[in-house]
């Protein structure tokens, strides 16, 4: 496993900052490795990369969430290639510390990354800066996912859990 | 034009050893000769290579999900599929000369693979009383003879309304809102008898009535299970996902009486490896349990489960998702601590250690996703088997994370769609107010007739009118004799129908054939073209839009069957815009999405490509059960036996039908060819009864009632099912399930699990 951790200091408040983190479909307009997010359920996300000619595709697996704390991710497979999490941190009312670990094996999509020494911590670093040009560009999260995530679950609240919003009656 | 078959095809019966593998170049050459068989190179081709894929066809067979837009194949479909739908895109027609030639009492002796050959039917015909000719009658009136049927009624519950999963959304909204605007929940459908025990139980339990996996969790499953059910015949799609699935590490338990091919392996025709390799093994454990005992094999590893817990506290069970998500865990645990061995391996047929196999399995993977199909459902203990297998789910925490999950595996392309949109005969208070508040008449609330509270009320003559959407209730339904007798009360029987089926000649004294459009072909109202929307088994809806001519300019959609009827029956009262939802289903939609919850915004989202992913409670952490969370259940069954002299016998299609369509009297998956009269025992059964290879039967049920069902002239066939267990094909083996004996709490019929004795027709033969 390859081992990466860059951070990068964004001038929005953390709340803003960690919005927008939630919004995956937006990736790919920020970070250049990123060509496809697709959020199949929750806990569940689809990318597709690209590192120069190289494409790759993996599944993610959100394993726990914490909105304007943290996010950690595994990929699925057979043998998982990489884990990782990216933690949000209020420095000041309207500053946010965002910081992404990484470990990385050197097979499938993220492979590369781990294969050339330095490339990880490269593309991470360029990765984390697109974030920080975006969202303060914008001054605004585009949108808002705050559930809460623990061991791969999406955890309600008692008065959440009393609605829902799709038909429930028996299906035979 | 095809010619059809003119007399029944005369085939000796001849066995081979069963396969041992599915699907692979053989499926590929079977599919193509059916399909040309039925129609021109040209029509096959437009319907294969639009079938399952964005904007296409939706195959009107299973319910399989279909891949992501972007990820599917060319060629999108299977052998039954192929089957199926060229079977629809045929090129025979069922013509007035045809009925001219056969009176309704000689198609009544015919088989139901020959019927289904024929044709499609071409125009409205009418049986009148006292006649055994159907005739040509205009849509007119036809549609004014079943609403002066209906307008005469006592009591608008001397009507039924029954669909098949074949029906689209639109068709299945227009029908229960027009069997509500008429004052009756009288809508049994399909679904109360194959899953009706999954939506119980998961319901109760979970607070879902579907399944909770999508094909990504499929395929990052550590372990999947796969109980009583075959997808190589059944689902074979589902066979993709295993083999991806297997790709990826998963382990396969197959759980099931018959050792069938495609729990085996699979040999996928679409790639290299499949084509000249020798495919991927399905199954890495097989367990060869006996019918109906699957309640006990879950009892047991539950057990084992909570064995190990007191062996390694705080490792094997998800004690936070037990403690946060969970209701009822010490009642549970104490009952199955209770549970004694020798009832569990008297019920499954297994040994301990193989119980013991599959719990190391099950404690080797975080992910773990339980398949099932009708092998669990249609048993009288099918409501607490399905709720013990989800107390297993729950112990280690495997549903709502990726991988994990709750799957039952439906066989009919809409069946869940149709559940969806409102049919059902016991529809909550919250849709049916929906309902009101959308169309401004109050529906009625006393919960309506299933499919076999249907078959007594017209048994006991309290339903007048029959209309059946699709399908063939005649011979989908148990007791077929009952049935058979039950529906000729009826004072009017129609059948919204493309292609003929016994339901047309076991009738109500005046019968009306309505023939309607297929899923292959191009649907024309009045604003301009049409496509229709359907829900598959893993909850997403999309799409449909036929490509074919229609098989005659007669034809109507069953949407304008449904509109037009309910016009002429209801007039303006309620005011509801029938002319507009036959001229535009984008109306039928726009009140869909007022009226059924997750369908929002419904006409612009259901366009995306892949359609709506419907969101599934379970895995958004809601338990809608009224509980609010998960409930861990105490089960308890009588053990399902046959006594001394007798077998347990469970009904199958072949691997050559779908449903009650067998398209040949071949079944190569099993070796049986040329015969679907065949009872398949194992070979220490045929000794034990004094039974030999080939020897002609009478299968015998048995029931408290003492009523003799009896299905004659069977042959029996040496094969390797469980020890005390025979299998046999339906829909001919229907006659044998007692319309009473039906599933704890779905009420539905046990065509898996009814007693029964093989008695000698002739003296047994000499040995060749």
């Amino acid at each position: 496993m390859h081992s990466v951790e860059e951070t990068v200091e964004i001038a929005v408040p953390v709340r803003t900052a960690y919005n927008q983190w939630t919004q995956f479909k937006s990736f790919p307009r920020f970070m250049t490795t990123v060509r496809k997010v697709d959020q199949i359920k929750p806990s569940l996300t689809s990318w597709t990369l690209a590192l120069g000619p190289v494409h790759g595709v993996f599944e993610a697996e959100i394993v726990e969430q914490e909105p304007d704390s943290h996010l950690v991710w595994r990929s699925l497979g057979q043998r998982p290639a990489h884990r990782g999490e990216v933690v949000f941190e209020a420095v000041a009312v309207d500053r946010t510390q965002v910081t992404v670990r990484m470990e990385i094996a050197a097979r499938g999509a993220t492979g590369l990354l781990a294969g050339v020494p330095k490339v990880a911590g490269r593309v991470v670093r360029g990765e984390l800066r697109g974030f920080k040009e975006y969202i303060e560009g914008l001054g605004a999260e585009s949108g808002a996912w705050r559930g809460t995530i623990r061991n791969g679950r999406l955890r309600r609240t008692h008065e959440e859990r009393q609605a829902s919003g799709v038909p429930c009656w028996p299906v035979g | 034009m095809k010619n059809a078959p003119g007399e029944e095809p005369d085939e000796a019966l001849t066995v081979t050893p069963p396969k041992e593998w599915a699907a692979g170049v053989p499926a590929v050459a079977h599919a193509l000769e059916y399909s040309l068989a039925e129609t021109s190179p040209l029509r096959a081709g437009r319907t294969l290579l639009t079938m399952n894929q964005v904007d296409g066809i939706d195959c009107p067979g299973c319910a399989w999900a279909d891949p992501a837009p972007g990820h599917r194949h060319r060629n999108e479909y299977c052998e039954n599929g192929a089957k199926h739908i060229n079977d629809e895109a045929t090129t025979r027609r069922v013509t007035a000369d045809f009925f001219r030639g056969h009176p309704v009492s000689e198609l009544a002796r015919r088989s139901d693979a020959w019927l289904n050959q024929q044709g499609r039917l071409t125009e409205p015909m009418v049986k009148r009383p006292g006649s055994d000719f159907y005739e040509p009658i205009s849509w007119s009136d036809a549609f004014g003879l079943m609403a002066e049927e209906l307008t005469s009624l006592d009591s608008p519950d001397q009507a039924v309304f029954y669909t098949s999963g074949r029906a689209s959304n639109e068709a299945a909204f227009v029908l229960q809102l027009f069997a509500r605007a008429l004052g009756t929940n009288n809508l049994p459908d399909c679904s109360n008898m194959c899953h009706e025990s999954s939506g119980y139980a998961l319901h109760e339990t979970l607070g879902t009535g579907k399944g909770t996996v999508s094909l990504h969790d499929l395929h990052h499953a550590d372990l999947i299970f796969l109980v009583g059910q075959n997808p190589g015949s059944n689902h074979p799609r589902q066979l993709s996902a295993l083999e991806q699935a297997k790709r990826n590490g998963a382990r396969i338990i197959a759980v099931n009486p018959l050792p069938e091919a495609g729990l085996l392996r699979f040999r996928n025709p679409q790639k290299p490896r499949g084509v000249i390799g020798p495919g991927v093994r399905i199954a890495d454990r097989f367990l060869h349990l006996r019918a109906g005992g699957d309640l006990a094999l879950f009892q047991g590893l539950n057990r084992l489960l909570l064995e190990a817990e007191e062996a390694r506290p705080g490792e094997v069970l998800d004690h936070d998702f037990i403690r946060s998500d969970t209701s009822g865990f010490d009642e549970f645990a104490a009952h199955v601590r209770g549970v004694g061995w020798s009832d569990v391996l008297a019920a499954t047929g297994l040994t301990r250690e193989e119980i013991e196999q599959v719990r190391d399995e099950v404690l080797a993977s975080e992910r773990v996703v339980v398949c099932w199909a009708m092998g669990i459902t249609q048993h009288r203990h099918a409501v607490p088997t399905i709720r013990e297998i989800v107390n297993f789910l729950l112990l280690r925490g495997n549903v709502g994370r990726a991988g994990t999950g709750a799957c039952p595996v439906r066989g009919h392309s809409n069946v869940q769609g149709d559940r969806t949109v409102g049919i059902w005969e016991q529809m909550p208070d919250s849709f049916l107010d929906a309902l009101q508040a959308e169309f401004g008449f109050d529906p009625p609330r006393a919960h309506g007739l299933d499919s076999v509270k249907a078959i007594k009320a017209m048994r006991e003559g309290r339903v007048r009118f029959f209309l059946g959407l699709a399908g063939n209730f005649v011979r989908a339904a148990p007791d077929s004799t009952v049935t058979e007798e039950a529906v000729r009360t009826c004072r009017l029987t129609a059948h919204i129908s493309t292609k003929l089926n016994r339901s047309h000649t076991v009738c109500g004294r005046t019968a009306l054939i309505l023939p309607t459009l297929g899923r292959t072909e191009r649907d024309m109202q009045a604003s301009g073209e049409q496509f229709v929307t359907v829900e598959n088994s893993m909850s997403e809806v999309h799409t449909s839009r036929g490509r074919l001519e229609p098989a005659s300019p007669l034809l109507l959609s069953e949407v304008a069957i449904l509109s037009r009827l309910a016009r002429r029956t209801l007039g303006g009262t309620p005011d509801i815009p029938w002319e507009q939802f036959e001229a535009d289903y984008g109306a039928i939609r726009d009140r869909i999405s007022r009226v059924v919850p997750g369908l929002h915004d419904y006409n612009r989202r259901v366009t995306r490509p892949g359609g709506i992913p419907l969101t599934n409670p379970v895995n958004e952490g809601v338990y809608a059960n009224g509980v609010g969370r998960a409930l861990f259940t105490r089960n308890t069954a009588e053990r399902l036996q046959a006594p001394e002299g007798h077998l347990l016998l469970q009904s199958m299609r072949s691997h050559d039908q779908w449903n009650t369509v067998p398209y040949s009297d071949n079944d190569r998956y099993r070796g049986i060819h040329g015969s679907r009269r065949v009872v398949l025992v194992n070979p220490d059964d045929m000794a034990e009864l004094g039974l030999a290879d080939r020897q002609n039967v009478d299968l015998v049920s048995v029931w408290a009632d003492d009523v003799v069902r009896r299905a004659e002239d069977f042959r029996v066939i040496p094969y390797p099912t469980a020890r005390g267990c025979a299998a046999a094909y339906y829909p001919e083996t229907n006659l044998l399930v007692p319309l009473e004996s039906v599933a704890e709490n779905s009420n539905q019929p046990t065509y898996k699990g009814i007693v029964v004795r093989l008695e000698p027709r002739t003296p047994r033969p000499m040995p060749s």
